[in-house]
């Protein structure tokens, strides 16, 4: 076993800008655990103003980097294409040249729904039929063959639960039942997994409020 | 004097009554560590089996998709994962094609390997930051890693980072490992998964592309590790407590997966506690 490298900050900005994080945080906490107050109101616009700058800075030096940078220095004129429909996005904002915006916007979405319908089939639906169809291999575990039948039956409920053009009733509809069962199984998983993540937030707070005030290790 | 029942009071409780217990109960066990083991699931074998297989010199990258939000989830199996494939002598490639905040993310993980201290940057490793464009940006770095990242987060041009020499596409790389609190894993599969070969072979030969994702993505992410369109998955600190035991590495998945633990059995008990208080006072009302 080794141990994390990470060590209390030794520099003076590094422990203020620990302890700068542990004020906002409670600053935030203070909101759910107590109410509405002043604090929470100034952590939340610094934190909503920070993440603004940082997204704003990012992406004009992502732009400079990918379009205004080969631009200028390599000569790489086809890029003014894209650039030019960068800008007509924003004309969005002047009403009477609103509709020129909508260019820019039909490339974007035809190009992305190409770009996503050309790897969709694959991975998404052939791989997922054929994996659901493919029985396991002789001589596999029995928890296996269970997983393959289970999956084929919910499969099987889950889509006729779906078919919405008949009524589900007499043979249909104990069928029908089974699949809403599994989708609130599947939903369960879903929520458990998901208090699972947020939980996992919660505690990864709890921990840095005890790291800076060291009682625990860093 | 009020005819309440104890389970009528129970069922009233303050919200914020229940938070304070819940985040005492979290922190408790950072202090105190109960020790709980924690077994490997096949998913988060299958990420390590992967890893094991790096040969030196491999290339592997490493694409941060969660935010500093999502350290408790997915930074314990980034970490860890690095470590591996540092020590397998390959070679790491970092970016992001879904965080603003990825540089917090990449500093942590450099801060945390200590393996990184034997290696030389631009030589092992190289770091690109983020660039917009998500699912469009996965399908042009699979051909073209210059045509969306010209220079380094130093500013050194991509053709003079020595590493990046014969490195331009998926074809030079050998595996994805991506962090994801949402859909970048899709854009990997969907864009980098099927190789020209495979293609013809409808699908035979899957690119390899693993996540480590928040506990929320397992879920719906187990069907593509069934189906062979992951090779490993890790979900939430779970999954980054399984993958340190694997690596060898005391982090912080192992750490808070007591604190986790204990945060279920309390919202467990609550469960147990209000739906028995409900069928108790159910009639009375």
């Amino acid at each position: 076993m080794i141990t994390n490298v990470a060590a209390y900050p030794t520099d003076i900005f590094g422990i203020i800008g620990l302890w700068a994080g542990l004020l906002l945080m409670l600053f935030i906490y203070s909101y759910p655990l107590w109410k509405e107050n002043p604090l929470y109101r100034f952590a939340e616009h610094t934190f909503v103003a920070l993440a603004m700058a940082i997204a704003i800075g990012t992406n004009l030096n992502s732009l400079n980097n990918t379009a205004i940078s080969p631009l200028t220095t390599k000569g790489q004129f086809l890029l003014i294409i894209p650039i030019i429909l960068g800008f007509m996005l924003y004309l969005l904002l002047v009403p009477k040249y609103r509709w020129v915006s909508r260019y820019p916007v039909a490339i974007l979405v035809g190009s992305s729904l190409g770009v996503g319908m050309a790897g969709q089939p694959l991975p998404n639906i052939v791989s997922q039929i054929i994996d659901t169809i493919t029985p396991p291999k002789a001589g596999a575990a029995a928890l296996n063959w269970f997983n393959f039948v289970y999956i084929a039956i919910g499969l099987i409920c889950v889509t006729m639960y779906f078919l919405l053009t008949y009524e589900h009733t007499g043979p249909v509809k104990p069928v029908t039942q089974l699949g809403r069962y599994f989708i609130m199984l599947a939903l369960g998983a879903y929520f458990g997994n998901t208090v699972l993540f947020r939980f996992s937030m919660l505690a990864s707070r709890a921990q840095f409020l005890l790291q800076v005030l060291k009682i625990i290790p860093m | 004097m009020s005819d309440k029942t104890i389970w009528d009071k129970l069922q009233n409780v303050d919200r914020r009554v229940f938070y304070w217990i819940l985040f005492v109960g979290l922190a408790v066990p950072f202090m105190f560590p109960l020790g709980l083991p924690v077994a490997v699931t096949p998913p988060t074998q299958g990420l390590y089996d992967g890893l094991r297989k790096l040969q030196a010199g491999d290339v592997v990258v490493l694409s941060i998709n969660s935010g500093v939000s999502a350290w408790g989830d997915c930074l314990p199996a980034m970490v860890a994962s690095v470590t591996q494939v540092l020590r397998q002598d390959a070679k790491l490639v970092i970016w992001s094609i879904g965080y603003v905040d990825c540089d917090i993310t990449y500093r942590e993980i450099v801060n945390r390997v200590p393996e990184f201290k034997s290696k030389t940057y631009g030589m092992d490793w190289v770091y690109f930051g983020y660039c917009p464009g998500q699912e469009s940006n996965a399908a042009l770095l699979r051909d073209n890693i210059r045509g969306v990242y010209t220079k380094d987060i130093q500013g050194t041009p991509t053709d003079n980072v020595p590493m990046m020499k014969n490195i331009n596409g998926a074809k030079d790389i050998a595996m994805v490992l991506t962090s994801d609190t949402g859909d970048v894993q899709t854009y990997y599969r969907q864009q980098w998964g099927p190789t020209k070969s495979s293609r013809d072979n409808f699908g035979a030969v899957k690119y390899p592309v693993a996540e480590i994702g928040i506990a929320m993505n397992l879920s719906g992410d187990m069907s593509f590790f069934l189906s062979g369109d992951l090779f490993g998955l890790t979900g939430g600190s779970r999954g980054g407590a399984e993958l340190e035991k694997l690596v060898g590495i005391k982090g912080d998945g192992t750490i808070t997966m007591d604190s986790i633990n204990v945060s279920h059995l309390l919202v467990i008990g609550a469960i147990v506690l209000a739906n028995v208080g409900y069928l108790l006072t159910r009639g009375k009302k």
